[in-house]
């Protein structure tokens, strides 16, 4: 009941033209892989991925302001609970995903409660996230049920056919899988956004003694952001290890990872509904059509893409410290709030 | 209706309240008044919940609230501001409101109903879509009193709210608060330098000097206590 209220609100206090853009949006994307190679499909497989990973750490982060820098902890977490279970007992990845949810809100709250508990905020706390994911990658490296540091794999079956139940399939599949994923990381950062949790998370960011005064259980609200921010990037974790088929701790739980999961939202507006997408369309497109640029050329440099990233990020802070989507709202009249009221607002609210 | 009773604070055994007790009866207007220091913002901190007293009990339409979390007393009825400023500042005027109007509610008609009535009492209206970080001062003040307006508080503790207004918008914050305390019976306790605003609205007013009341009454015989007028002159300008 509050769910279709608060779609209701969004439908009806959205600027017409943001809801229709991305109505449309969604039907291209809808469309478009018949008519994609699977190589260019693999490569909107990955913006998707890190549009839903980046919205489930903007949650945290974006809205919230609680910095994590170990995200990759509840990707690795997600990906080895749902791997174990289907490998280990034929578990469909569908309730090894709820399995893998649980865990990952589970040692959220953990690490949540030790933080929040003791009063542990900002750069100590985005420490803390750093040291949860890290130990656990060592922890991994010596977990031999799955595979040690020597990698867990998922058996490849023949990719032609598309096995929803066991997500066994090709591309196509996993394409409208990851889409899915995005797809309900906007809807449920829309829908948080715009309800009272949306208005507690940012009266939290801004001004946690001014939240508490203001009848806001501080406490409360952190543990939910971040219980939800792992919840969902658990189910990216999930995607990982069935799009994939190999997981290694060193990889799948490296700091890098982590920081890569961070970037779309960044270059795209923390804080921002569509920023996360944006920031992960930008940076996947770039790198990788950089990559097929100089390969084209004859060319190969390691670690270009980490170049690429780390001038974008230059670039982004320096010239647009909200990041790229607020600019573009602004521009081409996107935008909920925050604007002059002028008759043409006063309708959009009417 | 607010009772504090023998409450201390010491902070690293600085004493900044010591033994302070008042009464604030439902429906009054009541000034907390005393020089720089005296420990006025750490007693509100006290009956908000923002620190628990070492020492006292503090009591609220009944029941007591001694130690109680800062959300606990804002949901028990009392709202308040603060001294210096504290904006949702990448938040809109009417979202600041909304926050407060959420109060025992997940309901976002309830929470705009009771932040757009508390913008329209301190006349804020027009500026219900401007982000908070672009106010001025004094609109940032009046935005504080907004916040915690819109929780519907029984009880409202206004810290220096009038600090640094010009008159002419002092009067108009005075005018606010009687139309509230008359119209919605509202209870007010406030710390103020403004003596223009603590005589125009206080009934009674407590005076407070290095963390002890040492005078309470009407305004107009308060100001004349020549134990007042030490505390906030000095003794040597009556030798």
């Amino acid at each position: 009941m509050k769910l279709v209220d608060l779609f209701q609100d969004w439908l009806t206090q959205s600027p017409a033209r943001s809801r229709n853009a991305l109505l449309a949006l969604l039907a291209v994307l809808l469309v478009l892989p018949l008519g994609l190679d699977r190589y260019l499909t693999s490569i909107l497989i990955l913006v998707l991925y890190f549009a839903f990973v980046g919205q489930a750490w903007n949650i945290m982060m974006g809205f919230c302001g609680q910095l994590s820098l170990g995200h990759a902890l509840y990707v690795g977490l997600g990906a080895y609970t749902s791997a174990a279970l289907f490998h280990h007992f034929g578990v469909i990845p569908w309730l090894g995903a709820i399995v893998a949810i649980g865990v990952c809100v589970g040692v959220a709250s953990l690490i949540g409660w030790l933080a929040f508990r003791f009063g542990i905020s900002g750069t100590y706390f985005a420490l803390l996230t750093i040291a949860f994911a890290e130990f656990t990658r060592i922890g991994f490296d010596h977990f031999g049920w799955v595979g040690g540091s020597g990698g867990f794999f998922l058996k490849v079956v023949q990719q032609d056919q598309s096995d929803w139940l066991n997500l066994r399939g090709g591309p196509t599949m996993f394409y409208y899988l990851a889409l899915a994923l995005a797809v309900l990381g906007f809807v449920v950062s829309a829908l948080v956004l715009h309800g009272r949790a949306g208005y507690f998370f940012r009266a939290i960011r801004d001004n946690e003694e001014a939240a508490r005064a203001a009848g806001v259980d501080t406490f409360r609200y952190k543990m939910i952001a971040v219980q939800l921010s792992a919840g969902l990037t658990a189910l990216a974790g999930v995607f990982f290890a069935f799009f994939y088929n190999n997981l290694f701790p060193e990889q799948i739980f490296n700091m890098g990872r982590s920081i890569e999961i961070i970037l779309a939202p960044i270059i795209g507006g923390v804080g921002t509904l569509f920023g996360p997408v944006l920031g992960a369309a930008v940076l996947t497109l770039l790198s990788e059509g950089l990559t097929h640029v100089l390969a084209a050329t004859g060319h190969e440099i390691p670690g270009v893409k980490q170049i690429l990233y780390g001038v974008a990020l230059a670039v982004v802070i320096m010239f647009m410290p909200h990041g790229i989507w607020p600019r573009i709202a602004a521009r081409f009249g996107f935008e909920r709030q925050a604007r002059p009221k002028t008759d043409a607002s006063e309708q959009d609210h009417a | 209706m607010l009772e504090v009773q023998g409450a201390s604070k010491r902070f690293r055994g600085v004493k900044a309240v010591s033994g302070a007790s008042l009464e604030v009866r439902e429906g009054e207007i009541v000034a907390l008044i005393g020089p720089n220091g005296a420990g006025k913002t750490t007693l509100f901190n006290l009956i908000a919940g923002a620190f628990a007293p070492n020492e006292g009990s503090i009591r609220f339409e009944g029941r007591e609230i001694t130690g109680l979390r800062p959300d606990q007393v804002c949901a028990a009825g009392i709202g308040r501001t603060f001294q210096i400023v504290k904006p949702f500042a990448d938040m809109t005027v009417l979202e600041n409101a909304m926050v407060g109007g959420f109060r025992g509610t997940a309901d976002l008609r309830v929470a705009r109903r009771r932040a757009e009535s508390a913008l329209e009492a301190l006349q804020m209206q027009a500026l219900r879509d401007r982000p908070a970080a672009s106010l001025t001062l004094p609109d940032r003040k009046r935005l504080e009193v907004a916040r915690a307006l819109a929780t519907e508080p029984r009880l409202l503790l206004l810290d220096e709210v009038m600090a640094g207004l010009r008159p002419t918008e002092t009067d108009r914050m005075v005018e606010a608060f009687r139309r509230l305390n008359r119209e919605t019976g509202i209870t007010i306790l406030l710390i103020e330098h403004v003596m223009r605003a603590v005589m125009a609205l206080a009934q009674r007013v407590y005076v407070l000097h290095h963390g002890e009341i040492i005078a309470q009454g009407e305004p107009a015989a308060v100001v004349k206590d020549p134990k007042v007028l030490e505390s906030y002159l000095g003794a040597e300008a009556f030798e």
